[in-house]
């Protein structure tokens, strides 16, 4: 991981004169009297890995599929690389990757068939294709199950296939749609690492996702949504720099407690499986605090961040909107 | 109105060349891929060629048995002419019936089955453009079931063989029977695009058919009811009839058997002229009206009645067509030609008025599939 996020100071080399990303501005959606979307502003840089979240029912999706040129917003504009899908139809959807939460394949379809046909929809070169289809089958591991039916696919491959089916016109937008659901853990750090590698390469990518530690780990920056409005926009660094919680468990509950009163620092008991005590520290507090605790006596059993940066973004998000 | 309606069918985004084109048959080969890979298909078809020659050789059996019943048991025979023509209209007729009965199942699920199972906005979001998206799933749709006809073909040639009929009847039938397949899967595909659920675009597509089927004939029966009017007429005077003198042998239209004279009254008249289109819209009256007959000579006996189904159809219809001005005795004066003469062909009228309900619900179907979509209907999801 730690050479991917090397990379990522790396400025992206632009192909074409308007490499942007996406962007969606003061976009509003309706269906019937359900507010879905309402004066929403987006953005996701070029060479930069965005993440949208927000709970279930937020607008994400609509979002997305505003986004995806799919969906027409009752007011506000989109732009994929400066362009309106509006008036510039074809060439924003040759710019534009996207893999729904849905997983949509023809199940009677080998994946090199699905991959073949989705080229040819995209009026790939027809020489082309079927190296590239080979290409794409590789990179999400498939190449073994390339001539099953796509029906004897597992979740998790057929979440790969879509992965490849969104990449295989090379886009320089990818929206992805809950891409880590019903992946295993391997396939999950896979998909990080691919995230990583696109990103380098100067496609703008955009995850919603609800598993908020996997975005720590992939965002450059995070869209908080809510009831159908942006709440915050945050970058991951900062997000870390404004602290997160640390769940720190002793031997001794009470000592662990004294000396936390005796550094005047505000905690809270939580009550888990295991006796322990958590508090909002920097990450320069944290090695300071575990130093003086250790030198203090206390025994302290575990030390480690109750949440990742984003979650604690999150959740106190939550906490506002009650 | 033919020439009208057979341009309703163009695609409102009508063709850019090669490219759009292109487009369709890459849509083409995706369905009909899946829809060989099912084996569902093949079950119907072996189903769809058994019942067929079932029928078939129902039919020649029955005529057979009759005709031994008739040789046994009077000295009347009538003229050979071999059990062609009618087992070619009993299994023209029951080949319609199941063509209709397959088309909607095969085609009414086309688009919202995708939505369904979320591959339709896999579709959307390529460069494929709405139109593309429609007509390929019309093409495969009627492809499939062209594939029933083709089953079929078989015996509407034995119908053929046996005697009475020619090539062209088979061939006229099977493009008119094509058409009418056509139509309804575009009906099917139209309406799957406007309904969210499969279930509920199959049972509206089978509703449709059943309204052109036999809504047509309620509604003609019933507009017959409120078309009342007048004719202008004067009064027929009959001939003496003789049933049982044979008239000479004379060529068809058939001097009338009356003339007329008199001043010009109006007579009360059912004007079902007014009404005949719906009876038109009829995919049997299309289909009969389309299939040639010739003009017979009278038989023997004086009268002229129409020989099997097609003809008794399609005279129906025409009479129905040309109203009380062109049926009724002395209209305006003049001597009507005879039942069997009438020769205004009425299927370009019904056929025109299927194509324009098939474009209506295709073009109301490209609305709802363009993107970015303004509107969904209620309830649905795009991905």
């Amino acid at each position: 991981m730690t050479e991917n996020w090397d990379r990522i100071g790396i400025p992206a080399q632009p192909e074409s004169p308007r490499q942007d990303g996406i962007s969606a501005t003061a976009v509003s959606r309706s269906f019937g009297q359900v507010h879905a979307v309402e004066h929403m502003d987006f953005h996701a840089p070029a060479g930069k890995v965005t993440a949208l979240i927000g709970p279930n029912g937020a607008g994400k999706t609509t979002l997305l599929l505003m986004l995806a040129s799919l969906l027409a917003p009752d007011s506000g504009t989109v732009t994929v690389d400066g362009l309106d899908p509006q008036n510039h139809r074809a060439e924003v959807r040759k710019r534009i990757g996207w893999m729904p939460d849905t997983l949509g394949v023809w199940e009677s379809l080998t994946a090199r068939e699905i991959l073949t046909q989705i080229a040819r929809f995209y009026r790939l070169p027809k020489a082309g294709i079927p190296q590239r289809v080979t290409e794409m089958l590789d990179r999400v591991r498939l190449s073994d199950l390339a001539d099953q039916p796509a029906r004897v696919l597992s979740r998790g491959q057929q979440q790969r296939l879509s992965l490849a089916r969104a990449l295989i016109h090379d886009p320089s937008v990818l929206l992805l749609d809950e891409p880590a659901s019903g992946l295993d853990p391997g396939s999950r750090v896979e998909l990080r690492v691919m995230l990583r590698q696109l990103a380098a390469e100067g496609k703008s990518i955009v995850v919603s996702s609800h598993v908020l530690s996997e975005l720590d780990e992939i965002a450059d920056a995070a869209v908080f949504v809510n009831r159908g409005r942006t709440v915050r926009h945050q970058t991951t660094d900062a997000a870390a720099a404004s602290g997160r919680r640390y769940a720190i468990s002793a031997t001794d509950g009470a000592a662990l407690a004294a000396k936390l009163t005796d550094l005047g620092l505000t905690f809270r008991v939580e009550d888990g499986r295991r006796p322990a005590v958590s508090l909002v520290l920097l990450n320069d507090d944290a090695a300071r605090l575990l130093r003086d605790l250790v030198l203090a006596g206390v025994g302290v059993s575990s030390f480690a961040p109750a949440s990742g940066a984003l979650e604690e973004t999150y959740m106190n998000l939550e906490g506002e909107r009650r | 109105m033919s020439q009208l309606t057979e341009q309703t069918q163009r695609p409102p985004a009508s063709g850019f060349g090669a490219g759009y084109l292109a487009g369709i048959r890459d849509v083409v080969v995706l369905e009909l891929k899946q829809r060989l890979r099912s084996r569902g298909w093949y079950i119907m078809l072996a189903i769809w060629f058994i019942l067929t020659g079932l029928v078939t050789w129902l039919t020649w059996a029955s005529w057979n048995a009759q005709r031994e019943a008739q040789r046994a048991y009077s000295n009347f025979l009538p003229p050979d002419t071999g059990p062609g023509s009618m087992i070619f209209e009993v299994v023209l007729a029951f080949v319609l019936l199941f063509a209709l009965l397959v088309a909607p199942a095969l085609s009414a699920n086309a688009v919202n089955g995708d939505r369904a199972g979320g591959t339709l906005a896999i579709l959307q979001v390529t460069l494929l453009r709405p139109g593309q998206i429609l007509w390929g799933k019309f093409f495969a749709a009627w492809a499939a079931a062209l594939a029933f006809l083709v089953a079929s073909t078989p015996f509407l040639v034995i119908g053929v063989a046996l005697g009475g009929m020619t090539p062209g009847h088979v061939i006229v039938a099977l493009l008119m029977l094509a058409v009418e397949v056509g139509v309804v899967c575009a009906i099917g595909v139209g309406i799957s695009a406007l309904a969210g659920r499969p279930l509920f675009s199959i049972v509206v597509t089978y509703l449709a058919v059943a309204g052109l089927v036999f809504g047509s004939l309620i509604a003609f029966g019933l507009g017959t009811g409120l078309s009342q009017g007048t004719v202008m007429a004067n009064q027929a005077q009959y001939r003496n009839y003789e049933p049982l003198r044979p008239v000479p042998d004379e060529t068809a239209p058939q001097e009338p058997e009356y003339t007329c004279s008199g001043p010009l009254r109006a007579q009360p008249a059912v004007r079902t002229e007014r009404v005949a289109w719906m009876l038109a819209m009829n995919p049997y009256v299309v289909v009969a009206d389309a299939i040639p007959y010739t003009v017979r000579v009278n038989s023997g006996l004086g009268m002229s009645s129409p020989v099997g189904a097609i003809e008794s159809i399609s005279q129906g219809a025409r009479y129905a067509m040309a109203g009380p001005e062109g049926t009724y005795p002395c209209a305006n004066g003049e001597a009507k030609p005879q039942y069997l003469a009438q020769s205004t062909p009425l299927w370009p009228l019904g056929l025109g008025l299927q194509l324009l309900l098939a474009g209506l619900l295709m073009w109301l179907g490209w609305r709802s599939l363009r993107t970015p979509a303004h509107r969904l209907a209620r309830g649905t999801r795009i991905a």
